[in-house]
């Protein structure tokens, strides 16, 4: 193989024969065999070549939300609760709930002070739109039960979705379904996902609605300062 | 042939246009397990962060490159690349065999072969890769020039030179990473792909 072979695949590549030579090409490469593997390693390279460099700024931006998100969510600096602390907490909480059953308290703050939810907002995952849309529609405009009935779908078939699941615990919160709620919470808040402080703060809404006051500000307190909910958290702590 | 996405194609897509918000979905819901994998195995979160995020990149290319389309479930799929490549860096770093904990997921056909296309893939770009490097110089300049300003009338411009020349010397050099990639023991190795 020599030079003139190589600008041959460049100019054939390149689109630069005429028809004639085209097909003459065409048929050494047919008859060719290490004419032709020559050829298409050639070929290989100037697509591998031309995506990775033409593409090296897009790389780097990419490659910066990577470094962003995998320092968020796997090498965390005590973002999340760790399970045993959690367990250990929830041990506590649940003593103090038998123990708050008896403690009389007024003028408390109530749960809807604190009941802000955001706005559901999913992604869309390109199938089932409308189920989508569906749930955030009745989520944002206060329908829970119909916003239930779309986000159990949703949950079945995004199995692993903590955003579905953790909509589905807010809304039977709001319908008083306490249990299942909490149950919901729970498990959120014992896994790595970046919502488990959500979670926490849910499970103390649940507590506060039923007015397990102590139970509540056992949770609260475990409520890390990284998290969104922790100013909250404080408030409802102070006044409780 | 025209394959039919899976519904999560949506996170190639995201990787393609850098979209954090669904990209930070792929941390939530899919790294966990891999974490857990690597940990049990020798490794650290940092390893795990590190190999989680070279696979992205690699999905990256591929999309970018060959048009990737995912027909299968990302979870079993993004699973099973990060943990061959967590082996193969063991093996690399010449960890004494250590007990490899097999994991329960089964895996089908199709996921199998997605997998098996990423890695061919990403083999042979880093043979490329090599090759590239072995380059003299001033062919390696030439080369990332003319593929990253695409007109070669502008690279002739720019390097002070006559179009032929330019695409004399580019198809020069491009011949000389040809051999360098055909002579590469790794390349018979590499299933076409």
């Amino acid at each position: 193989m020599n030079d003139s072979n190589y600008i041959e695949f460049e100019n054939y590549i390149s689109n630069e024969l005429s028809s004639e030579e085209k097909k003459h090409f065409e048929e050494k490469l047919n008859t060719n065999a290490n004419l032709k593997e020559e050829f298409e390693i050639y070929k290989a390279l100037n697509t591998s070549l031309s995506s990775k460099f033409s593409n090296e700024g897009e790389e780097q931006n990419l490659r910066k939300t990577l470094t962003k998100l995998g320092n968020k969510h796997i090498t965390k600096k005590g973002k999340v609760i760790e399970l045993k602390t959690y367990k250990n907490l929830m041990i506590a909480a649940s003593i103090a709930i038998i123990v708050g059953l008896f403690v009389f308290n007024n003028n408390t703050p109530s749960y809807n002070d604190y009941a802000n939810h955001n706005a559901l907002e999913l992604v869309v995952r390109g199938e089932n739109n409308e189920a989508f849309s569906r749930a955030e529609e009745a989520f944002n405009s206060k329908n829970y039960e119909e916003a239930l009935k779309e986000l159990t779908f949703l949950s079945n078939i995004y199995l692993t979705d903590t955003e579905i699941q953790l909509y589905k615990g807010i809304c039977l919160l709001e319908l008083g379904n306490y249990y299942e709620a909490e149950a919901i919470f729970d498990k959120i808040s014992t896994g790595t996902s970046s919502l488990s402080s959500t979670a926490v703060w849910y499970k103390a809404l649940s507590l506060l609605k039923q007015k397990k006051y102590i139970a509540c500000k056992q949770l609260l307190k475990i409520i890390p300062q990284s998290a969104p909910e922790y100013n909250k958290a404080q408030d409802l702590l102070d006044k409780l | 042939m025209t394959l039919k996405p899976h519904s999560d194609h949506i996170y190639i897509e995201a990787l393609l246009t850098n979209n954090s918000r669904v990209l930070s979905k792929i941390y939530e819901l899919f790294t966990p397990k891999i974490i857990s994998y690597i940990k049990k195995n020798s490794g650290s979160a940092d390893d795990a962060q590190d190999i989680i995020q070279e696979t992205l990149v690699t999905i990256y290319h591929q999309a970018k490159e060959k048009n990737l389309v995912l027909t299968c479930p990302f979870d079993a799929y993004f699973f099973l690349l990060c943990k061959r490549k967590w082996l193969n860096e063991l093996k690399k770093r010449g960890v004494n065999r250590v007990t490899i904990l097999e994991d329960e997921t089964s895996i089908s056909d199709i996921e199998e072969q997605q997998v098996e296309e990423t890695e061919i893939f990403e083999e042979q770009q880093q043979l490329f890769d090599t090759m590239f490097k072995k380059l003299g110089e001033k062919c390696q300049e030439l080369l990332k020039t003319t593929f990253k300003i695409k007109s070669m009338e502008k690279v002739a411009e720019l390097l002070g030179v006559t179009y032929g020349y330019a695409r004399k010397k580019k198809s020069q050099c491009m011949g000389q990473l040809t051999k360098l990639v055909k002579n590469a023991k790794a390349f018979h190795q590499l299933k076409k792909y």
